[in-house]
């Protein structure tokens, strides 16, 4: 009786998750989780980069600083807002709009883990799209837009000098980005970023070890890290196109900018590191509760390596200067990444086979 | 007879795109207006100036283009078109009894885009010029 109702409400609950509406709504939630795990970038940031340079860091608010980024939320929310008078005002006002759109349409396809019940895992996907890979590609590249806005706008040297490197530095990093991915494709059957994950029998990283490589290189300066953040050098251009923001549009700008570097760390750990799966993990993923928490944990706990990576990185790699850049990206990366992508179809055929 | 694809389940995995992307536009405007409230405010003349390092503001930021970005534009579109091509050709092309034909074709499509890539960089567009 009691597991014929649990049975039961089982089948209604997994009704009302596939409507599209439903799962549309409830993971608006993710938005919330992507903003606390920005503020957990950023405190591990000035963490890891305090502890490098021998200081303390953050450390007043709260146990080791970790309520940091709410006071400085609380203190960007009550800055007042100035938009410059030779600027743009409603091309200023609205870059801010291209910005979080672009990282809020990446989150709607982006997995951040799994369920697995009964042996059979679900993905905490917002929604599942057939071609989720190529669709997450694109609307990152939204954000350029914004960025240009942003700089165009505020009429501002720094800024526009700024952009113009951003420019530069896009155009010869989106390819080789975009060629691996095909690479991934192609040893894995599928643009469904799910898909992908499913099947990576053996990871990516050990199947296309020079594709990896690429993919990670070319995502770095897809994000403007550090040794790509020519865009806001803050010794050549002083914060480079956020020169005119101020306070919470400064904020917004920042907070797209770190929810870009988290995503870009999840696509790294779902193409090439086997998302939610962990070797020898079978065994104790069939026992029920611990199934519902384990993968998600194994995909953020990878993720967060790999962000630690990205952030350490920042501290060990001088910025390049930007013809060093731009030189970088079409010269080498391009040229690796079609090697790689030759790689993948011999490979692709083998295993296929 | 072609399989049939069932669009209804395409168009709604796309629905929650159209939810966070109405979020997305709503958002920043909202987060502004709260700290229209919170926020103080005050006027001064100088406040308002652009910012160039404390001087004086001298000319228009708005300058043009240096014309090497526009070779670059052009060869990134070139090459996007390209791998665009690529992405749908990935899945398919094997196991469905095409695998032979299916990747000679593409052979010959990335000789020819590497071809012209080998073509661009002798011709020295890939060259930034440090002048």
């Amino acid at each position: 009786m009691v597991m014929d109702i649990i049975a039961g409400s089982y089948d209604l609950l997994l009704e009302y998750l596939t409507n599209p509406w439903i799962r549309g709504y409830l993971g608006l939630s993710l938005i919330g989780f992507i903003f606390i795990s920005a503020m957990a970038a950023v405190w591990l940031e000035r963490k890891i980069s305090a502890d490098i340079q021998f200081r303390i860091g953050p450390c007043r608010v709260g146990p080791i600083g970790i309520f940091q980024l709410i006071a400085d939320a609380i203190k960007l929310f009550t800055k007042e807002d100035i938009v410059p008078r030779k600027a743009d005002s409603v091309m200023f006002r609205s870059a801010p709009i291209f910005l979080m759109v672009s990282v809020f349409l990446m989150l709607v396809a982006i997995p951040i883990g799994a369920v697995v019940i009964n042996g059979v895992a679900y993905p905490l996907v917002v929604t599942d799209m057939d071609i989720s890979i190529l669709y997450v590609e694109a609307v990152s590249s939204i954000s350029i837009i914004g960025v240009f806005m942003v700089a165009y706008s505020s009429n501002n040297k720094y800024a526009l000098l700024g952009a113009f490197r951003n420019f530069a530095r896009m155009v010869g990093y989106e390819i080789p980005l975009g060629i691996s991915i095909i690479a991934v494709a192609i040893t894995t059957g599928s643009l469904n970023i799910i898909e992908i994950v499913e099947n990576q029998t053996i990871w990516n990283v050990i199947l296309q070890p020079i594709g990896f490589f690429v993919f990670f290189v070319a995502l770095m300066g897809d994000l403007g890290r550090l040794p790509f953040d020519q865009t806001e050098a803050e010794q050549e251009v002083v914060a480079g196109w956020l020169t005119e923001y101020c306070g919470m549009r400064f904020g917004l700008g920042f907070f797209a900018e770190y929810i870009h570097m988290i995503l870009g760390s999840f696509l790294v750990v779902l193409l090439f590191l086997g998302g939610w799966n962990l070797p020898g993990l079978g065994l104790l993923t069939s026992i029920p509760v611990i199934g519902f928490i384990i993968p998600t944990l194994v995909f953020l706990g990878k993720s967060a390596i790999v962000l630690a990576f990205i952030i350490l990185l920042r501290w060990a790699v001088p910025r390049f200067r930007i013809d060093q850049v731009v030189n970088l990206g079409w010269k080498r990366i391009i040229p690796l990444s079609i090697v790689n992508l030759i790689w993948a179809i011999a490979l692709g055929l083998f295993l296929g086979a | 007879m072609p399989e049939i694809i069932d669009t209804s389940s395409i168009i709604n995995s796309y629905v929650p795109v159209a939810i966070f992307l109405i979020v997305g536009v709503v958002m920043p405007p909202i987060t502004m207006l709260i700290v229209k409230f919170l926020s103080p405010r005050s006027k001064s003349k100088q406040k308002f100036t652009t910012y160039e390092s404390g001087s004086d503001p001298t000319g228009d930021a708005r300058i043009q283009f240096n014309v090497e970005y526009y070779i670059y534009a052009i060869a990134f579109v070139l090459f996007d078109v390209e791998i665009l091509f690529l992405y749908p050709w990935a899945t398919v092309y094997r196991g469905h009894g095409i695998t032979s034909i299916a990747t000679t074709a593409i052979l010959a499509f990335i000789v020819i885009m590497v071809i012209g890539f080998i073509y661009e960089w002798k011709k020295g567009a890939l060259q930034w010029s440090t002048k």
